[in-house]
């Protein structure tokens, strides 16, 4: 599913050039839940967003399945993204101004899904992470477990090949932090692939492989199964 | 996806009330001023352009040298459309105007009403509808008559009033035969009926001298004429046929589109290339001007929120949205208040139009039953709201997701954001309409201030009509008699009027380079010094009373003394309208045509000449209304069919300011809603300020900072802005006034005050607007603004 190599990206201001990745190279393959390990700054979040094509590298090789992705335009990265990535995030980012329905609707209209087929695939999801009775109430309303299974189920809704998951339970208690685990891992025993980022060992345990990292590079792979 | 869009734009117009009023609102107002003005335009723009043949009508116009300068004017000889209509094939028809007011009776009715002579041939070329009657014909017989509608109404009351009879003076009966449906209020005509030229004829007003340019006339060309072939052939129509007569003329003939008139009727040079479409332009700019400013609000608002919708943004892109999507979705909604604040604006409009249509003397309504206002209105929603909402559009969709979803997001504080210079754009723009608006009020008190030469107070005219003229010697001895007056005399035109000029003058010591000077022209029998009030600087009045020489006497003033070069001015003889006159006395220069230019030669001619108007000092020993109501008495005695009316010589000065008061008031009403406008934004920026900085005022405040300290840091950035838009306005301001003034001869000067005070006034007024969300920002309880972090 996903193949980098020799992957760099390189921040700058004015003062100071930070490298966020340096040559990283690795692979994630169809139906794995891989997890993302190392301390604050070792490039895990910009891993994330290069491999959500919400960034581009600046230099290195992207093959997701089998396509040379590094150097898509921005339209040809949205069109990429919306058929084939979820997003889960920390701070599960919904918008408050729509509701639970609408929030999870979103991904399907900007696929171009007819509102009938809408309807029922949101529905459907809603009903899967057990939120359908809040359907009508707006993120403020929730609590924050119920807002990451939102979260989620907007992930997942249009049958993404690949989730990924910045720290999803960043922001939760352990039993919502666990449900949410849960999920995850229903999801990956579905046949969705999951890379997620974690500072948690024991969210960590939840995956099949672990990348640790360091200053841009792995440092190590547990495999754990 | 459109609803999803929909639903966003109105639950955010919801959640934040008070931007989405300051939006609307500012929006709003800022379009009703931009559709007000867009009105007058299209009326402007619109005049005398609606007739059938109009790309054939052209008006008649001569060009001559005087002074070595080219003029072009617009009234013609009587003899003039006749004789083109005669000797070319190219006209199809040729038609003169003149116009008239004359008392009409209608069994006990009686009304003076302003009107007008034409040929037959008029509604051929101008086809203003007919109600009733033939257009073709109505004008064919000598005692027909056309009246609009309105007039009809006044007279015969619902009733049909074809083939009605009409009294004309005291004299002759007229019927009509034709209705016409009333005049538009974009047309240069402005009569209430129109007579045929044949009566014209028959009461003595006709001549078919080529001197006398007194009428405008018209031709309708045949299709397929070329103007410029046209104009070559008819150049010197006046020339040849005055060349073999004892007046020779150097005039030439030239047409001009009847439907540009309006628009372009100044000459420079001998051409027509400006006028009133200078200020159509100038109106358009500042409706621009206006529309763009409150669409600067807008801008300035979004973005200045954009880091509460940033997050939409994120996520947005996150779920797939391309750029171009959530380009399309901002313009939508900007497109969307765009609407709304076009229904309040034309609320606003429907609410200001009477005022307006005041203030710039004219019937503007909007036709809510013509489909291209709303073409217009749908253009002019999106135009709006495309123009206010692409910046932040754009702006907001290139937000990345990565550091929006992150939380790490800022919006940059850089030194010069494009909202910064947005702001500085509106407060110059208003401090600029400010400082103009001080200096046509200056340049207008600077001329009401000038010494008209002569003492309007209680002086009043009435027109010579009916039988005036004829017990004039005992209205004059009547008036003085019964107290109501101190003071009476003819005249040719009110005291306020430039009625007549002529040129050929010669006097002793003339040469033959003094006879293109032009003079103005008035008359008197006597006591038009004493009457007006005018100080006399050498020799007497005119008095055919007591000097029976004095119907050829003649009063000089000082200007002409001094164009005629002459040493001894009284005793002079001068020759000109066929007579020999004597001058009898010199008066000081009086202002009898523009307070703002320098008085022109003048000479008041005896009762050789010709009288229309009396004037008389009313007596300062009794009360107005009582001297009007003897004045009125002794005219109604002598002159019984025709109501007596009277003016006053100071409304009569006042008029003319009326133009130079329209811009003023103009100016300080666009001035006044453009700082209102730029105040509401700048509200909006300082709101949305005092809640970014809310934790840093906190710290501040923890560390001992003062109210004042922190209310002074608030207010101190959005200072500087208005401080850089001062020192932009200046020069543009100065500049536009500049040139402005140059129209003026007797005008002030720009002083540096007006700046200062300018630039004060914006700055408390921005201060104020800012001050109120600083303070409150200032005052606010430090520990509660912390703990929300």
């Amino acid at each position: 599913m996903i193949k980098i190599s020799d992957l760099e990206k390189v921040y700058r201001t004015e003062e100071v050039e930070t490298v966020a990745l340096n040559k990283l190279s690795f692979e994630v393959k169809d139906g794995e839940f891989v997890a993302v390990m190392g301390p604050s700054g070792c490039g895990k979040s910009t891993l994330l967003n290069i491999l959500g094509l919400l960034d581009d590298p600046d230099a290195g090789s992207f093959l997701f399945n089998q396509i040379e992705v590094a150097h898509f335009n921005e339209r040809k990265r949205a069109d990429l993204r919306k058929h084939n990535i979820g997003f889960v995030f920390q701070s599960f980012n919904l918008i408050d101004e729509l509701t639970v329905f609408e929030n999870v609707e979103l991904p399907l209209i900007y696929t171009g899904v007819k509102t009938a087929e809408r309807k029922k695939r949101v529905e459907e999801v809603l009903d899967k992470v057990q939120i359908m009775h809040r359907r009508n109430h707006y993120p403020q309303q929730l609590s924050g477990g119920q807002q990451q299974r939102v979260a989620v189920a907007r992930a997942v809704v249009n049958h993404p090949k690949l989730i990924l998951a910045d720290e999803p339970t960043g922001n939760l208690d352990s039993n919502n932090g666990n449900e949410v685990m849960q999920l995850l891992t229903e999801l990956n025993e579905q046949g969705t692939t999951i890379v997620m980022v974690t500072h948690s060992e024991h969210d960590a345990r939840y995956s099949h492989r672990i990348i640790r990292m360091l200053d841009g590079q792995t440092v190590t792979e547990n495999i754990l199964i | 996806m459109l609803n999803n869009f929909f639903k966003i734009a109105f639950r955010n117009l919801w959640k934040n009330k008070g931007f989405s009023f300051i939006n609307i609102a500012g929006l709003a107002v800022g379009m009703a001023s931009a559709i007000l003005i867009l009105l007058w335009i299209q009326n402007e723009m619109s005049h005398d352009k609606f007739y059938a043949k109009s790309d054939r009508i052209y008006t008649l116009n001569n060009r001559d040298k005087f002074n070595g300068e080219l003029w072009a004017w617009n009234s013609t000889p009587k003899i003039l459309a006749p004789t083109i209509k005669h000797e070319f094939p190219d006209v199809e028809e040729a038609v003169r105007y003149n116009d008239a007011t004359f008392l009409f009776t209608v069994g006990e009715k009686h009304l003076n009403v302003a009107g007008g002579f034409s040929d037959s041939g008029f509604f051929r070329v101008f086809d203003f509808p007919f109600i009733k009657g033939n257009p073709n014909t109505a004008l064919d017989k000598i005692n027909s008559i056309v009246i609009t509608e309105d007039l009809s109404k006044k007279l015969f009351g619902n009733d049909d009033a074809l083939g009605k009879v009409i009294k004309i003076d005291s004299a002759d009966y007229f019927t009509v035969t034709g209705v016409l449906k009333s005049l538009p209020n974009n047309t240069i005509f402005g009569f209430e009926y129109l007579l045929p030229w044949s009566y014209m004829k028959k009461i003595g007003w006709d001549d078919e001298y080529w001197g006398n340019n007194s009428v405008r006339s018209y031709v309708l060309l045949k299709p397929n004429v070329k103007q410029a072939d046209f104009d070559r052939k008819i150049k010197n129509v006046t020339i040849d046929h005055t060349k073999n007569g004892e007046d020779p003329s150097t005039t030439q003939v030239f047409t001009q589109l009847f439907r540009d008139r309006w628009l372009y009727s100044k000459s420079v040079n001998g051409q027509y290339v400006g006028g009133r479409i200078e200020t159509v332009k100038l109106f358009f700019i500042i409706a621009a001007f206006i529309l763009l400013i409150a669409c600067i609000n807008f801008m300035n608002l979004s973005t200045a929120r954009s880091e509460k919708r940033a997050k939409e943004v994120g996520i947005r892109k996150v779920a797939g949205a391309y750029k171009s999507s959530l380009v399309s979705q901002f313009i939508g909604e900007s497109i969307l208040l765009a609407f709304l604040a076009f229904l309040l604006a034309i609320i606003i409009v429907e609410i200001s139009l009477p005022g307006f249509n005041h203030l710039v003397d004219k019937k503007l309504y909007i036709d809510f039953g013509n489909p291209s206002f709303w073409l217009f209105a749908i253009g002019f929603v999106v135009f709006t709201g495309v123009l206010a909402g692409s910046y932040p559009a754009f702006y907001l969709s290139s937000f990345k997701p990565v550091s929006v979803l992150k939380g790490t997001f800022k919006a940059s504080h850089a030194l010069v954001t494009p909202r910064k210079v947005l702001v500085v754009l509106q407060f110059t723009f208003a401090i600029a309409l400010i400082i103009c608006t001080i200096i046509v009020g200056r340049q207008i008190n600077y001329a009401q201030a000038r010494d008209a030469g002569y003492v309007r107070d209680k002086l009043v005219y009435t027109y010579i009509q009916g039988d005036v003229n004829r017990h004039y010697d005992l209205i004059r001895n009547d008036l003085l008699g019964s107290g109501a007056a101190v003071a009476v005399t003819k005249s040719m035109s009110p005291i306020t009027q430039r009625w007549s000029d002529s040129w050929g003058w010669e006097w002793d010591g003339s040469t033959g380079a003094d006879d293109k000077t032009d003079f103005v022209m008035m008359a008197a029998d006597a006591d038009f010094a004493k009457t007006m009030g005018i100080k006399l600087v050498e020799g007497r009045d005119i008095d055919v009373y007591k000097y029976a020489t004095d119907s050829t006497a003649a009063l000089l003033n000082e200007s002409a003394v001094k164009i005629m070069r002459l040493k001894h001015p009284v005793g002079a003889v001068i020759k000109g309208q066929g007579v020999d006159w004597h001058v009898v006395g010199v008066m000081k220069d009086f202002i009898y045509e523009s307070p703002y230019e320098k008085v022109n030669q003048l000479i008041v001619m005896g009762p050789k000449s010709w009288f229309n108007i009396i004037h008389f000092k009313l007596n300062p020993a009794n009360s107005t209304e009582k001297n009007l109501k003897l004045a009125e008495g002794v005219f109604k005695k002598y002159n019984p069919q025709y109501p007596a009316t009277f003016n006053f010589a100071d409304e009569g000065y006042a008029l003319k300011f009326q133009e130079e008061k329209r811009i003023g008031t103009l100016a300080a009403l666009f001035a006044a809603l453009t700082i209102f406008i730029s105040c509401l934004g700048l509200f909006g920026l300082a709101t949305y300020m005092a809640e970014n900085r809310i934790k840093e005022i906190g710290v501040r405040k923890v560390l001992g900072a003062s109210v004042a300290s922190i209310t002074t840091l608030l207010s101190k950035d959005f200072l500087k802005l208005v401080i850089i838009s001062i020192v932009i306005a200046t020069p543009v301001a100065w500049w536009a006034m500049y040139e402005w003034l140059s129209n003026y001869t007797y005008k002030i000067g720009i002083e540096w005050w007006v700046f200062i005070a300018a630039g004060l006034l914006s700055v408390a007024i921005a201060l104020l607007t800012v001050s109120y969300q600083a303070i409150k920002a200032a005052i606010a309880n430090p520990s509660k603004s912390l703990r929300t972090e």
